[in-house]
């Protein structure tokens, strides 16, 4: 009776509760029209001719007022390089045009420039330079206080990324894939893709990062390799290369949020700045698991760690990248490692794969937000009881009143 | 007092004919010595610690898997879907058995044999179990936590009617005090002594992988070796004091009447959803826990074992203490009010702060503790007392029945989703918790408040209700609670007086009797 009149209420309360909230989750979320650039790409040199040293590959993101260059380039050591520039209507040019030799011959730099120069914001460029094979301490030592990202020992000789043998980049739209290959490696290949951005969104393999339209996403995998020893784990030297401010240090930001990787807290991102002020002018972010899957879910998740940032010397890092000498004449290179995998975790052998997926942009690294549907059920579920319970004292109210009512009259005799 | 002296003639008696049939052990002497004694308060406390220990294999090997969480994903390369079966198989034969487990008990195989073979199934349970991870065949281990669970949750009800058998009328509420301050250890120690184990098998061995894995699970196995070497001892302990004292074998007394389903009330369907909507939210995350606080807090993995067990520890001794308070104020409904809100604030805590998980797993364990006894007892209140068996057996079916899927569901949640949604999940299950006890609230308010009514005011309708009953020397309505509390109590409702005394936990299982109380999982 009166309970089953309480329930109907609360089950029409519920729907309109949840159609309210659902509504006003959707205004919060899609209400701002995304951001969006228009992406044009280009493939130096031209498809039908062998590129001599390696290929170079240009998207051009513009926005509203201001444009990014994404520079994609296997001369030598692969390296992405980012120029932000304050007008929509800037051009990358390899300069000079025909003197394509200088480029390849990676000897003189300013042979590739951003016109007008004056328009250049910022500019910075990743260069993945070495790939380490270390052997492992035995598996079973776990209390190992000091196991470091870095082992110190059971290096062998580094892989060299510069004197690799680099396919041709294969445009896949919207992905660009660089594959390439030590003799050393047997059947294996390390192969990068990226992915350039014309909105905000996620890619949906994990890690699953959020991307904005100022950021590409780079996924690096190292396949099939032949590892030197049973106990293998990899480390993968980074490069960042920036005019004035090079990505200087590395925040590392908790995050209650898991929902798009699940199981990692943490996020990792290296950013330049100025002068140690809190404006982050580009950053390289990721999370730090790797995975050792090419469809990875969670149980194939490694956690990775990685060494604090060092100065390098440009010299040795304009040598190594065509990209690096072409564009800038006096680089400031700070390098870091990073390591897959921690004691106790599989080795590298146990699946031959590794993934690891970073993202590189300017200006602020993107934050996750509680998805929708979070918001929702705890909108709901804690609404709901709240709900249940003003309307409840309020049944109790009136039908208190009514006792009250019933009673004045009664009492006759 | 009658039955004091009773029991003592017939001791009498009886000890003439064991001196004359059987050697006493000394052989000279009229009087047993006190540690022989069936009747004597010695030779109980003998009695029960092997009662204590029955249980402790089952309550050790429960939580293995979660002990060794971390071990088990990577050993056998499991997702955490697949993980959570682990416990799901448990809890599917237990949505039926709750039902029969004390019919098997009193009619077919008796206290002594069923209490022997339900400790048979634990055993060859968790060596099916250990045999699986051993030969890393995935579906062997499955079969092994079906077999497990078979024997677990009606063991448990065993372990109640021996304690009512060999205690009643004397030290019964402190003996179901202390089973279930065993059943905590069991618990205890296991999550914390696992890892341990693991990694002294692994060094044996040579490696980590299944095979050390399989290893310490036997190892674990162990415990109910030992578990099962009590059920003997205490049957035959207890076939000496049947002869000796020439007393009955005991007797779970549950009836179960599947038909008086229909008649449950409406407030009984609402606890039932309380409890499947409070129980769900707190053993699946016990058992998915310690990679959540390694993951999430950093912690070790020793360290995550021993935050995960802190539910447990401080269940031991808050349970009576909160029992005791729920007793003396009454308002059940307003207890479990408080303990669903601490609870949701509990897991709130963990979905969406940093905040040292210490802090909410701490008020997780209280909360825990003081819903186990403030809801278990009010289904005394809202059922006649023929239709308890039917009803506790009803709450532990489905209560089961809502562990094993929401296990399976929170495995895959995390896997696809991460710790954030597995915890708004198991927020949004208990705000159908919440939800369900407002109504309940208001519910119980429109009919006239029973279940809410304060400790006083049920002493007073007590009161009242005795002077009436002696005029009619028959309570009136039987369904009214109070009412019916005032009756003769029989074991069974003595049982359940215990339970709602030390709160849910016994309820579930300890008082089994309560028949199907004897659910384990509420004791975990």
């Amino acid at each position: 009776m009166a309970a089953a009149a309480l329930d109907k209420r609360s089950g029409g309360v519920c729907v309109f509760l949840l159609s309210f909230v659902l509504i006003l989750c959707q205004t919060l979320v899609h209400g701002a029209e995304p951001y969006k650039r228009q992406l044009s790409v280009q493939l130096y040199p031209n498809y039908n001719s062998t590129p001599p040293g390696g290929d170079l590959l240009h998207v051009r993101a513009v926005g509203d007022n201001d444009t990014l260059h994404f520079l994609f380039c296997s001369q030598g050591a692969p390296t992405l390089l980012i120029v932000h520039t304050n007008t929509s209507s800037s051009t990358m040019k390899v300069w000079p045009q025909v003197n394509w030799p200088e480029f390849w011959a990676r000897n003189t730099s300013g042979s590739l420039t951003v016109e007008p120069q004056s328009s250049v914001l910022y500019s910075s460029a990743i260069v993945l330079s070495r790939v380490r094979n270390a052997s492992s301490r035995p598996l079973l030592e776990y209390d190992d206080v000091n196991d470091t990202a870095e082992p110190t020992s059971g290096f062998f000789p580094p892989y060299e990324l510069k004197d690799f043998h680099w396919l041709p980049l294969s445009l896949r739209s919207p992905t660009a894939l660089l594959c390439g290959a030590d003799p050393a490696f047997g059947n294996g290949s390390l192969c990068l893709e990226l992915s350039v951005f014309d909105s905000e969104g996620r890619v949906q393999t994990l890690p699953r990062l959020l991307h904005s339209a100022n950021s590409s996403q780079l996924d690096v995998w190292l396949d099939g390799i032949l590892p030197r020893s049973s106990n293998s784990r990899f480390l993968l030297e980074l490069q960042s290369v920036g005019g004035a401010y090079p990505l200087s240090r590395v925040d590392i930001r908790q995050s209650i949020d898991d929902e798009f990787t699940p199981s990692i807290f943490k996020v990792s991102q290296w950013v330049s700045s100025v002068n140690g002020s809190s404006d982050v002018l580009g950053f390289v972010q990721w999370k730090p698991v790797a995975y050792r899957h090419t469809q990875p879910v969670l149980e194939d998740a490694t956690p990775c760690r990685h060494s604090d940032p060092q100065a390098q010397s440009g010299e040795a890092a304009a040598a190594s990248s065509g990209l690096i000498r072409a564009f800038y004449s006096n680089p400031e290179v700070m390098g870091l490692n990073m390591s897959f995998g921690l004691a106790g975790e599989p080795f590298y052998n146990s699946s031959r794969f590794l993934s690891w997926t970073v993202l590189v942009g300017v200006g602020s690294p993107p934050v996750d937000s509680f998805s929708p549907m979070v918001i929702t059920i705890m909108a709901v579920g804690l609404g709901t009881p709240m709900v249940l319970l003003l309307l409840g004292g309020v049944c109790v109210c009136l039908h208190k009143k009514r006792a009250a009512t019933a009673a004045t009259y009664e009492p006759i005799n | 007092m009658a039955d004091y002296e009773e029991r003592r003639s017939l001791l009498g008696e009886e000890d003439e004919g064991s001196f004359a049939g059987r050697q006493p052990p000394r052989g000279a002497g009229k009087q047993m010595p006190a540690i022989c004694d069936p009747s004597h308060l010695l030779h109980r406390v003998v009695v029960l610690v092997f009662m204590c220990f029955l249980g402790f294999g089952s309550y050790f090997c429960y939580d293995n898997p979660a002990a060794l969480q971390t071990q088990v994903l990577q050993d056998l390369n499991l997702n955490t879907a697949k993980f959570m079966q682990l416990y799901a198989w448990y809890s599917w034969p237990n949505v039926v058995l709750c039902f029969f487990g004390g019919f098997l008990l009193d009619r077919v195989f008796g206290i002594r044999l069923g209490t022997i073979i339900f400790s048979l199934f634990v055993c060859v349970g968790q060596v099916i179990f250990a045999t699986g991870a051993l030969l890393n065949r995935f579906w062997l281990m499955e079969v092994g936590r079906f077999v497990f669970g078979i024997g677990g949750e009606s063991l448990a009800v065993a372990q109640n009617t021996y304690a009512v058998n060999w205690f009643k009328g004397k030290e019964l509420n402190l003996v179901f005090g202390l089973q279930l301050s065993m059943a905590r250890l069991g618990s205890t120690v296991n999550m914390n002594i696992m890892g341990w184990v693991y990694s002294q098998v692994a060094l044996m061995v040579g490696s980590t992988g299944y095979t050390a894995l399989g290893g310490s699970l036997m190892i674990a196995g162990v415990t109910c070796l030992f578990s099962l070497i009590c059920a003997l001892v205490l049957g035959f302990l207890d076939k000496r004091a049947e002869r000796i004292l020439n007393k009955e074998q005991g007797n779970t007394g549950e009836v179960i009447k599947l038909t008086d389903v229909k008649d449950f009330p409406f407030t009984l369907w609402l606890i039932f959803i309380i409890c499947v909507g409070y129980y769900v939210a707190i053993f699946p995350f016990i058992g998915l826990g310690q990679v959540f606080f390694i993951e999430k807090f950093n912690f070790s993995p020793a360290e995550a074992r021993a935050v995960n067990s802190i539910v447990y520890i401080i269940s031991a001794p808050a349970s009576p203490i909160l029992g005791f308070m729920v007793d003396k104020t009454g308002r059940n409904v307003v207890w479990v009010i408080v303990a669903v809100v601490a609870t949701l604030a509990a897991h709130m805590m963990l979905a969406f702060t940093f905040w040292n998980p210490w802090i909410a797993m701490s008020l997780l364990g209280v909360s825990y503790s003081l819903l186990a006894c403030a809801l278990w007892p009010m289904v005394a209140f809202v059922v006649p007392e023929h239709q308890l068996g039917t009803a506790y057996g009803f709450m532990q079916s489905i209560q089961n029945l809502g562990l094993a899927l929401i296990a399976i569901a929170a495995g895959s949640i995390l896997d696809n989703r991460g710790y954030l949604v597995l915890e708004v999940f198991f927020c949004a299950c208990i705000c159908i918790a919440l939800m369900a006890v407002v109504m309940l609230y208001f519910v119980d308010y429109l009919k006239g408040g029973d279940l809410n009514r304060s400790a006083a005011a049920r002493a007073k309708l007590q009161k009242e209700s005795t002077s009436d009953a002696e005029i009619k020397r028959r309570p009136s309505k039987p369904t009214e609670g109070e009412l019916a509390r005032l009756a003769p109590m029989s074991a069974f409702g003595l049982r359940n007086r215990y339970l709602s005394r030390l709160g849910a936990q016994l309820p579930d299982h300890c008082s089994t009797h309560l028949s199907s109380l004897a659910y384990r999982s509420v004791l975990k």
